[in-house]
């Protein structure tokens, strides 16, 4: 079996490889982070702790499902820890006692500078590795905490500047993706002492509404509320808000901890590309347990492998420049579709999609069932290899628009 | 308990199950599926509606083009027709169309939903004489146009070859009372005991109805002329109404030899398996590879552990022993057994009917008889002996007769 390094050294704290608990329902106590560690997890980020204590409703999750497959997106309604204050700090304590070598960070969240300066120093003296701040839980039933602070860039830098006031260990700020722009809290953020952003926390949701009680889910005592989404449906937000972050000027090269659905490889990979250095993991542990970092781990081996790459920090951020501003792509040509007979079964879904949500360019041919397409409508959009059940609409030839090549050639042009 | 004859064989799709398969559907332009059922079921269209989540429509679709959408769903040998033309076959295998349409018919049952409405009364009534598919497919046609219907059945129950010929782990006998209460329901009377020829004439019938249809099926068993008298034969038909007359409860010994190779004979070899029979030998004019059966039938045969000898035909009879010859190689076989089952064809009887069959078949194309007023549909009219043709010919000696009827208005 492949063996890669996978270490990676983040704000400082030398990790194993990258993939952590994200601070959830599963890294809740001793017993949860032991397993983790014991299967192979690089760090848990310890569900939020704080002098709030949470009283939680029964049901409290709620799933989005496609056709026959469940969890696209997962709701949840957790606040942050139930136990008390002391005794999550005294779990803090022992597992750092008995997994010196993994890394533990603290998750907090305080109501005030107060509590968020106190927070910081137990945390350190409990003996946690690095601090995680909790800016962003969209379910909080108190409205000084979570994600209606970090919508508020003042808040976020004066906490930043309370917890380093009670803490020299390094600081991670939480973001809430429910924000028009993430880079000014950010900012922020970091203007307040945060070494480093982790993005995203949940996106506020409405997952479904029960037909029949006509109450959203899941349905507490007649009514429901409004709670965080994550899951695989928000990777692409997740990728975005890390993407416009590692872009802005003010926050270039800031180090990320990237969040947002990921339960493969090829998910943390892309993480990894746009700037994550670390990586934190709830839904999909949810959905199938700690044993999915074994998969995570070993596909990320043979990536790097792949790649001819030895450490995993020469992947970070390696796509953040070839995501540009719309207004900057090449719009030059039109690269059609190549329809492979050999390959298509004939079920005409191309013609479909094409007719009603594109250009009306495939032609078919019923009495052989075929699809061909018409260059004079087609422009190049490639629905129909979108659509395709069985991939056989491929790239096909590259033309110029009239008077537009000027002196490159078609070779040059990177599909 | 349950004995294993009267124990449904094939299990339902979950509610997931059934997104899953219908999430295989390639949900195709001018879907195949749809061209190839011949009672012009719509499997692309209840197939979308369950993808979509459309339980109520695909009811609908189902049930509103066929009256025994719940019996073709567990009877109907869907590779020879809708599978057949599935796209997906091309990627892995086709779509369990019939499965779905189980899901559906079992959904529609469970929500009671109520989908086909009488028709207007136009003050005409119809007879069918006989009960089974084509009866019961043009009686809610009929009902839908707007006359009334009386069925005639000579049996003590409705449904035909439904009742007293497929297995009752094939099609549980519920599901038919269903369907049949539904026809019933929508306003057909169903006259049982009642043997037409003998307990009423077909002139009675004629006088008394603005059109009769025969629609008597199929019923008795062929046999061979070695095979004749021989008190170690019992026919197909025979057996099989023994076995769903008496849920089960039937034997012919502990060795028993099946002569034939189509969907009957599946369903007698199976049937002996499910009632116990030890040692059931199925020998079989045709080789595998022209084998009648359908793969899903032959499957199930040898699944449950039936010899099956292919390629070999009767050439003599002495008394329990049967000596076969192979049609194509050199070589006998001399079998012996408690008990031989020919399944080799069935007949329609229609005494006192004044039909001219020949090869089990009207010898005209449609439906319409020589007497203007009687008609024929199901297995005596021509076409394909299943299920589902019989639902056809139901379809099509409704429309034939409504148009006949509006034309003298």
């Amino acid at each position: 079996m492949i063996q890669k390094d996978l270490s990676i050294n983040f704000l400082g704290v030398e990790f194993p490889n990258p993939f952590c608990l994200s601070s959830s329902p599963v890294g809740n106590c001793y017993d949860m982070c032991k397993k983790a560690y014991d299967m192979g997890w690089g760090g848990v980020v310890f569900k939020t702790i704080g002098f709030f204590v949470a009283d939680e409703v029964s049901p409290r999750f709620d799933i989005l499902d496609k056709e026959d497959t469940p969890f696209v997106g997962f709701k949840n309604m957790e606040q942050i820890a139930e136990h008390p204050l002391e005794e999550n700090l005294a779990t803090i304590k022992r597992l750092k006692q008995d997994y010196p070598d993994r890394v533990l960070i603290a998750s907090i969240m305080g109501a005030n500078e107060q509590e968020w300066e106190d927070l910081a120093r137990l945390a350190e003296e409990a003996g946690a590795d690095m601090l995680e701040l909790n800016f962003s839980c969209p379910q909080m039933t108190s409205h000084a905490m979570g994600s209606d602070v970090g919508s508020s860039p003042d808040l976020c830098r004066r906490y930043c500047q309370a917890v380093k006031r009670g803490s020299k260990l390094p600081v991670l700020a939480k973001m809430t993706p429910n924000v028009t722009d993430m880079c000014e809290v950010a900012i922020a953020s970091i203007e307040g002492g945060a070494d480093g952003i982790a993005a995203i926390n949940t996106v506020k949701s409405v997952c479904n509404v029960d037909l029949q009680k006509k109450i959203g889910m899941p349905v507490v005592n007649g009514k429901s509320s409004v709670s965080g989404y994550s899951g695989k449906a928000v990777k692409p937000i997740a990728l975005r808000f890390i993407q416009q972050m590692r872009s802005h000027p003010s926050l270039k090269d800031i180090p990320v901890s990237g969040i947002g659905g990921i339960e493969t490889w090829e998910d943390a990979a892309e993480f990894i590309l746009l700037g994550s250095g670390t990586l934190q993991v709830t839904t999909g542990v949810m959905q199938y347990g700690y044993r999915i970092v074994e998969d995570m781990k070993n596909g990320l081996m043979h990536y790097m492998e792949e790649q001819g790459v030895d450490s995993l920090s020469d992947l970070v951020g390696l796509a953040t420049d070839n995501i540009i501003p719309a207004e900057e792509l090449d719009r030059d040509y039109i690269v059609y579709p190549h329809i492979d007979q050999e390959k298509c079964v004939k079920c005409g879904r191309c013609y479909i999609s094409c007719y009603d949500g594109a250009h009306q360019a495939i032609e078919w041919n019923d009495a052989i069932r075929s699809p061909s397409c018409d260059k004079d409508k087609c422009v190049g959009c490639h629905l129909c290899g979108h659509v395709c059940p069985v991939g056989a609409i491929s790239f096909g030839e590259i033309v110029f628009k009239e008077g537009r090549q000027g002196d490159r050639r078609i070779e040059d042009i990177r599909l | 308990m349950t004995s294993e004859y009267c124990k449904e064989m094939d299990l339902p799709l979950s509610p997931k199950g059934v997104i899953a398969e219908a999430s295989r559907c390639l949900l195709c332009l001018d879907a195949p599926c749809s061209q190839s059922c011949p009672a012009g079921t719509d499997p692309a269209g209840f197939i979308r509606s369950v993808r979509f989540r459309n339980f109520k429509g695909a009811a609908e679709t189902v049930r509103e083009n066929n009256a025994l959408g719940s019996v073709c769903a567990r009877v109907c040998p869907t590779e020879k027709y809708c599978e057949q033309g599935c796209i997906r076959a091309g990627l892995d295998k086709p779509i369990h169309i019939d499965r779905i349409q189980r899901f559906i018919t079992d959904f529609e049952d469970a929500t009671e939903m109520e989908i086909l409405k009488r028709g207007e009364s136009n003050g005409k009534n119809i007879a069918i004489v006989g009960s089974g598919p084509s009866a019961l497919q043009a009686a809610v046609d009929f009902l839908c146009y707007g006359y009334s219907v009386d069925i005639f059945e000579k049996q003590a129950q409705a449904g035909g070859w439904l009742r007293y010929g497929i297995p009752e782990f094939r099609l549980p006998t519920e599901v038919l009372d269903k369907e049949i209460k539904r026809i019933e329901q929508l306003g057909a009377i169903i006259h049982l005991n009642t043997d037409i020829g003998r307990d009423l004439s077909l002139d009675d019938l004629k006088k008394q109805h603005d059109a009769v249809i025969l629609a008597v099926g199929a019923s008795a068993g062929k046999t061979l002329p070695m095979f004749e008298d021989n008190p170690c034969v019992v026919t197909a038909a025979e057996f099989l109404t023994e076995a769903s007359s008496n849920k089960g409860e039937v034997s012919l010994g502990d060795n028993v030899v099946v002569i034939g190779g189509g969907d009957v004979a599946m369903d007698v070899v199976t049937t002996l398996k499910k009632v116990g029979t030890s040692h059931v030998t199925n020998v079989v004019y045709e080789e595998l590879f022209e084998f009648r059966a359908s793969k899903n039938e032959l499957a199930n045969a040898r699944k449950m552990g039936v010899t099956i000898v292919d390629g070999y035909e009767p050439s003599s009879v002495d008394n329990n022993t049967v000596t076969f010859t192979h049609r194509r190689i050199p070589g006998e076989l001399k079998l012996s057994a408690d008990k031989i089952v020919l399944a080799v064809g069935q007949y329609p009887v229609v005494d006192g009917l004044d039909l001219d069959i020949t090869n089990g078949e009207v010898r005209f194309e449609g439906y319409r008889t020589e007497d203007p007023k009687v008609f024929v549909a199901g297995d005596i009219a021509r076409g394909d002996k299943t299920v589902v043709w019989a639902v056809k010919t139901g379809k099509e000696v409704a429309e034939a007769v409504h148009s006949v009827l509006e034309g003298e208005e």
